[in-house]
């Protein structure tokens, strides 16, 4: 038991207690969804420029069966609705926006991993496309992240890879989990609001494409919208109350000496901007039954795609989700947070697709869920320590400017939710008061 | 020179024949039970039959798929995954299998293969290697189904096994597993410099190159999954080619 966490504070986390405080505002009472391992306490995308320390969830809606609205989607999927359809409407734009002279027509945002390599490769091979991909650089590059993103290139693809100024991004990344335990924030707002951003500075790219709708995985988005919804990448605010890490940009300007160019890359495009560039932004799985397996197989026999050496952190399979070494710290947040870990998302996904059955998922999560990532511990809290060569001037703001196990198992402790955790005295150890079953 | 076996690997989940590529991404193939039948049928020289998910999930589902086959297959029957006792190896050998293959547990437990090979000889003991390549010729021993690395050395695992009384290797290549990209004949030459037991050769196997590759290198057997289950080749076909 770490000396931080006074004995007072640990009343909260008794196990008799009765009604144990929800934070976040979290769901107090932990619900399973029927079909899948996703709980009521999973947290739906939100515009993460407005994400405060105090911001209350909206989360994954469950049906008066249990049913969470991914699997009641999935169930969609299958059934209702008409792909042929579908894919004839994706001709028909791309013949709308089709270049004749094989200059860029459209800007596919990906990583490399298997999805981007499906969304790049049939758009370009099977719609006759002249696709610009786009790369927001992970934090820290895995072997086999930096190799698949290589051969995902090689396969036919030019590539603008932006690497944040390392610098500011390890401090925002530093400050996100620190703020808001959510190390993933400021790469997650660069992904979605860059790769925009640069179109509209470009000028001759109007047609952006995903991938898999967030509807997917539980927002409650129109489904049946192939369009990806301007609030998630526009504002119409003032820049200075826009939120990065948790803090408004004139926090991290004033506390932070940061500029607006230095936070530029994360920030959402100015609504004005957005509508004058006429910018299509579209989900790919809208038109496409997107198949997260099938897209390994995909980038496997099409781009020698290649999966992680082990399985990853938390969880059962290899290959998603596997070029920053930082993920595995990712979810081990949301496993603190929300009770809900790698192999529950993934299980959760797999399910959906008839990959697994519940049981076999709920036995993969009792098995792996929140298993504590050691494997790159070293490399990234070297990464989020404000350390004296980069951050002189700046070490004198934190109180611990070093990152190390003890001050990350701290700041665990501090963003567990009572109503989540408890804390058994005796064994020393913290508990989930609700397990899947 | 004896010729090459033949032997079609079925890996199983649940009741199901499924397909991986590098041992992941799990594909329902179809009814194990029928398409080894016709496995048989069309002259494989042995069965390979491995549960994989029994480590996963602690538990083994092949022996009663075996126990239906040995009734109408004729040929030796090797089954894997999961053999985590003597008493578990005790009941595939009593549903039929003539071979257990052991991977998590022989390197997990300390006295497991020479027990195995005191309790049952030599003959009926497959040691199974999942080769992962870390640099050139050296590889990795991974445990859980490619899942996981054991930290073992592959070349110096393969000579502790055969001292330990195991009576073949089934060396399965991860990297090339599911791609049809051709059998790793260095990891074959590696381990084979080194141990006298045969060798059964699998992951790859994906044209007739690698036929010829394998007469030339003398291989004892090799071990093909996809090329068969999605019928790129027949077992037929193979084997005039040898």
């Amino acid at each position: 038991m770490n000396s931080l966490l006074k004995l007072k504070s640990l009343n909260k986390y008794k196990f008799e207690n009765k009604k144990p405080k929800a934070l976040y505002g979290l769901p107090p009472l932990v619900k399973f969804c029927k079909k899948c391992t996703y709980s009521n306490q999973k947290p739906i995308s939100e515009k993460e420029f407005e994400h405060k320390a105090e911001t209350k969830k909206t989360v994954l809606g469950l049906n008066h069966k249990g049913i969470c609205s991914a699997c009641i989607i999935a169930e969609k999927k299958n059934k209702i609705i008409d792909w042929k359809k579908r894919y004839s409407e994706l001709k028909k734009i791309c013949d709308k926006y089709r270049s004749r002279n094989g200059s860029y027509d459209c800007l596919v945002p990906g990583s490399g991993g298997k999805d981007s390599f499906v969304q790049a490769y049939r758009l370009k091979y099977e719609f006759g496309m002249n696709p610009l991909t786009i790369t927001w650089a992970p934090h820290i590059y895995t072997d086999w992240g930096w190799q698949n993103f290589q051969s995902w290139i090689h396969s036919g693809f030019d590539n603008y890879l932006f690497t944040p100024n390392g610098k500011i991004h390890r401090l925002l990344t530093r400050l996100a989990i620190d703020n808001i335990f959510h190390p993933f924030q400021p790469f997650i707002m660069g992904q979605n609001h860059f790769p925009i951003k640069f179109a509209a500075k470009l000028k001759n790219i109007k047609l952006i494409f995903y991938g898999d709708p967030n509807s997917e995985y539980g927002n409650p988005d129109n489904f049946n919208s192939s369009s990806k919804p301007q609030y998630y990448f526009s504002y119409k605010k003032k820049e200075d109350d826009l939120k990065i890490s948790g803090l408004s940009v004139r926090e991290l300007k004033k506390k932070y000496n940061l500029t607006s160019g230095d936070l530029e890359p994360y920030l959402p495009i100015n609504q004005n901007e957005l509508n004058k560039s006429k910018i299509e932004v579209k989900y790919l799985g809208y038109y496409l039954k997107w198949h997260p397996q099938s897209c390994y197989y995909f980038a496997s026999e099409k781009g020698n795609f290649t999966t992680s050496s082990q399985r990853n952190a938390g969880t059962y399979q290899k290959y998603a989700g596997i070029d920053d070494k930082v993920d595995d710290f990712h979810y081990y947040t949301t496993f603190i947070k929300f009770g809900i870990g790698r192999a529950s998302y993934d299980a959760a996904i797999d399910i959906r697709n008839g990959e697994i059955t519940r049981a076999e998922g709920v036995n993969l999560v009792k098995k792996f869920d929140g298993e504590y990532p050691e494997r790159f511990q070293r490399e990234v809290f070297k990464y989020l320590s404000i350390d004296k060569l980069n951050f002189n001037k700046l070490r004198g703001k934190f109180k611990h400017p070093e990152f190390n196990f003890d001050y990350f198992q701290n700041l665990t402790n501090r963003f567990r939710s009572p109503h989540i955790w408890y804390y058994d005295t005796k064994k020393r150890n913290w508990s989930l008061r609700n397990k899947i079953s | 020179m004896s010729k090459i076996r033949i032997i079609p690997r079925m890996d199983i989940k649940n009741s199901n024949l499924v397909k991986t590529i590098k041992l992941d991404g799990l594909r329902v193939i179809g009814d194990p039970n029928k398409i080894a039948i016709n496995y048989y049928n069309n002259l494989a020289d042995e069965l390979l039959f491995l549960d994989t998910v029994a480590s996963l999930y602690g538990r083994n589902n092949v022996s009663q798929i075996i126990s239906e086959l040995s009734k109408n297959v004729f040929i030796p029957i090797t089954v894997g995954g999961g053999i985590r006792s003597l008493n578990d190896a005790l009941s595939m050998f009593k549903s039929g299998a003539d071979k257990i293959a052991v991977n998590t547990a022989a390197i997990k437990k300390k006295n497991f293969l020479n027990n195995l090979s005191k309790e049952f000889g030599s003959q009926s003991i497959v040691t199974s290697i999942d080769a992962k390549k870390i640099e050139n010729k050296k590889w990795r021993a991974f445990i859980n189904n490619g899942r996981e690395d054991s930290g073992l050395d592959v070349i110096e695992w393969s000579k502790r096994a055969a001292d330990k009384g195991a009576g073949e290797i089934l060396l399965t290549s991860i990297d090339n597993e599911g791609t049809y990209k051709g059998l790793d004949f260095d990891l074959f030459n590696s381990v084979s410099a080194q141990v006298k037991i045969p060798i059964i050769l699998g992951g790859g196997f994906g044209s007739l190159e690698d036929l010829a590759k394998a007469k030339k290198m003398n291989v004892d057997a090799l071990s093909i999954s996809g090329a068969l289950h999605y019928k790129k080749f027949s077992i037929k076909n193979i084997k005039k080619k040898l």
